[in-house]
């Protein structure tokens, strides 16, 4: 009896010991799909346009020229110390709200520096997001498991699963179900978020996810979701979640 | 006044007399071509970096003209042979008088 149930036992270790790392290996960045010479540019930080963004973002860490005379090192001390491995775990519940990277700069730059809110997408909280990323680079992602985030996880699981726009597709249509095939002359990827905020190519600047996230939703030809809507945080938070273990890869360069 | 922006290049700091070695380098420049407009019609002006030149104990290693079709955040990779110890000084220039100098030195033993 117990001789057949150590057997059993034995086949279940053998299907997860066979299983998981075979599901692990199925995950891949979108750094895989792109040319040797923009991989190089990714990697090698002296090629990575984002260096600028970066070097923007460390004169604004130690920036004390707002109303509380307090710059991020004030606080925070040593960027590359305090900020290790911290954007890996973006977005989290911050007193019960869902918070992104950008959501947190924010409340940090409105409540200790007293200063309004920097735009979506400005130069500024661009900076400071790429420059906070790049300390995670190599580092795995490590979004919450935990259970009082499930909400947001199955808002944002269910956005990726819903039809939306003219075109009637949802996120998995093209990312879960056709990765790997051609949307005219690109591969479509697996839409892991490991290397943001990028260096877009096409865009000829640094964006964050909820941009690229937004270009998408308008290539379906859906209503856009507003930059920092609860959607989009959610859309995040399940992306993250999705790509938990994978390498963090920011500042990435994308074509 | 001449309005500059960050530029890094990487290169060796020292070098044996006769070495090729490799010369990156990137600057921050937003490459307007002139060609585009905004939402309201109107055009944006062209703003370039229009040349872009290296000097090694000033004899010119490298140059290059700029065009419309540039990226931003130009980079420039080539090589250079170390004859002896001196300075490499890169310079981009461009509309709206706009002009970056960055200066490395190099030791050839």
């Amino acid at each position: 009896m117990i001789k057949k149930q150590l057997a059993q036992l034995g086949v279940v270790f053998f299907f997860f010991a066979v299983a998981l790392p075979a599901y692990a290996d199925q995950r891949q960045s979108a750094t895989a799909l792109m040319t040797p010479s923009n991989q190089a540019m990714q990697n090698d930080m002296s090629l990575n346009p984002a260096l600028f963004w970066m070097m923007d973002g460390e004169a604004l860490w130690g920036n004390r020229s707002n109303p509380a005379g307090k710059a991020c090192a004030d606080c925070h001390q040593d960027v590359k110390k305090s900020m290790k491995s911290v954007a890996a775990t973006f977005p989290k519940r911050v007193n019960g709200k869902l918070l992104n990277l950008e959501g947190q700069i924010n409340q940090c730059q409105t409540s200790r520096q007293q200063s309004p809110a920097f735009a979506y997408e400005s130069k500024n909280l661009l900076s400071l997001s790429t420059l906070i990323a790049y300390q995670s680079r190599g580092l795995p992602i490590a979004a919450s498991i935990d259970p009082a985030i499930e909400p947001d996880y199955r808002k944002g699981q269910s956005l990726y699963f819903q039809r939306i726009g003219q075109l009637n597709l949802s996120c998995a249509q093209c990312h879960d179900d056709r990765a790997g095939l051609r949307l005219a002359s690109s591969t479509i990827p697996q839409a892991h978020p490991t290397a943001y905020p990028i260096y877009r190519i096409e865009w000829q600047g640094v964006g964050s996810l909820q941009r690229r996230l937004r270009s998408c939703v308008s290539a379906v030809r859906a209503e856009q979701y507003a930059y920092g809507s609860p959607e989009l945080l959610a859309l995040e938070f399940y992306l993250m979640r999705r790509a938990n273990g994978m390498q963090v890869e920011s500042p990435g360069v994308r074509p | 006044m001449s309005r500059s922006s960050r530029a890094v290049v990487t290169m060796p700091k020292t070098a044996k007399k006769g070495e090729v070695f490799s010369i990156r380098a990137i600057v921050q420049h937003d490459m307007e071509s002139g060609f585009r407009h905004t939402e309201q019609g109107e055009r944006v002006p062209r703003d370039m970096i229009r040349s872009f030149v290296c000097t090694y104990n000033g004899n010119e290693v490298f140059k290059a003209d700029l065009h419309s079709g540039v990226a931003s955040n130009p980079l420039f990779i080539f090589y250079a042979k170390a004859e002896q110890s001196g300075n490499f000084e890169f310079k981009w220039q461009g509309d709206n008088n706009y002009l970056t100098v960055v200066n490395q030195a190099i030791t050839v033993a």
